[in-house]
């Protein structure tokens, strides 16, 4: 049998045992309805995961920043057993409305400073969208 | 199933080009038919299976997200391949989780276990038939680590470019014929083994 045909006989192998899971293509297909059409995106602009790798057992939270124009958000997560904890701070500071957006929706208030502390994240895809005056700001998907 | 929807690149860019004008059917057509990429980049990861369920979806989210700012629609599957690519390498620097290579858990998902696609093959296809998926399936997984992890990954379908390859797997782009030549001589003589040839 040439490489070609063995290779095609491993990928319906593949297809029967390693499929994508079926609940998951759903979660995909609805990730279009909840697409924000209203809100600015805010871009990862740093993440401390990303670059050269970080020494193992490194235990130091990561930090990461999205931007939009002139709006910062700063977000410092400690990885914890089945999540993380989230502390944000936005900028320039001011007092706002949080959604957190994921496996475990809820809405938080900042302080007057913009700050804010989520303790109990859930594993999985994050995203924030913080209402501000005037404006609503969505920041970009991460894995916690 | 998801051999009932191929897609190739020119349709790649129209439904991507329909699902950003709104058609969520479009949208959907899109999902069904690079799910199976993104899954095989995660896959060769060789992430836990709670975890590479986690980056799917992030891949997912971000791709929803960012529809109206992908200037190369024909290329989405590589924008979602390395944007996969990305995420696994993130969750695995992640302190909470064990190296892959620690994690016994990795590829023994569904060996034994009967998936609704393999039902149907149960009942279209002659036992021999069957009997030759699971040993294909039994002897890949008895690969050593490295074909795995190659071998999961030129199964994606549609297909990840060798640049892609390289990038995930930090081989260089001219090694990678001769390893998966290697890699399919281990897979047979394990076949031979098992009784098919």
């Amino acid at each position: 049998m040439s490489d070609d045909a063995l290779e095609a006989e491993l990928r319906r192998a593949v297809e029967l045992f390693d499929p994508v899971p079926s609940e998951l293509l759903q979660v995909a297909v609805e990730a279009y309805a909840l697409r924000a059409l209203d809100a600015e995106l805010a871009e990862l602009v740093f993440d401390s995961l990303s670059g050269p790798s970080r020494v193992r057992g490194d235990r130091a939270p990561r930090m990461l920043t999205f931007q939009v124009a002139e709006l910062t958000v700063d977000l410092e997560v400690t990885v914890t057993a089945d999540g993380g904890r989230v502390v944000g701070q936005l900028m320039p500071p001011g007092p706002a409305e949080v959604e957190v957006l994921g496996h475990r929706p809820v809405t938080l208030a900042t302080d007057e400073l913009g700050r804010f502390v989520y303790d109990d994240v859930p594993a999985g895809p994050f995203s924030l969208r913080c209402h501000l005056a005037g404006a609503t700001v969505v920041t970009e998907w991460i894995t916690v | 199933m998801q051999g009932d929807v191929t897609v190739d690149r020119d349709s790649t860019g129209t439904l991507f080009r329909a699902a950003v004008d709104g058609e969520t059917a479009a949208w959907k057509s899109l999902v069904e038919g690079l799910s199976p990429l993104v899954w095989s980049v995660v896959r060769a990861h060789g992430l836990r299976d709670a975890d590479a369920q986690e980056v799917y979806q992030t891949t997912w989210f971000r791709l929803a997200q960012n529809l109206a700012r992908i200037r190369e629609p024909d290329r989405v599957g590589a924008w979602l391949a390395s944007t996969a690519r990305n995420e696994c390498v993130k969750v695995i620097r992640t302190a909470r989780r064990v190296s892959p290579s620690d994690d016994p858990e990795v590829f023994d998902r569904a060996a034994d276990g009967r998936t609704p696609e393999q039902a149907v093959v149960d009942a279209e296809e002659a036992s021999m038939e069957r009997e030759r998926m699971r040993a294909m399936w039994q002897a890949f997984q008895e690969l050593g680590e490295n074909c795995r992890r190659l071998l999961r990954l030129l199964m994606a379908s549609p297909p990840v470019s060798y640049q892609e390859v390289s990038a995930t797997l930090g081989i260089a782009v001219g090694s990678i014929g001769p390893i998966r030549q290697r890699c399919l001589r281990r897979l047979r003589v394990l076949l031979t083994e098992r009784g098919f040839r």
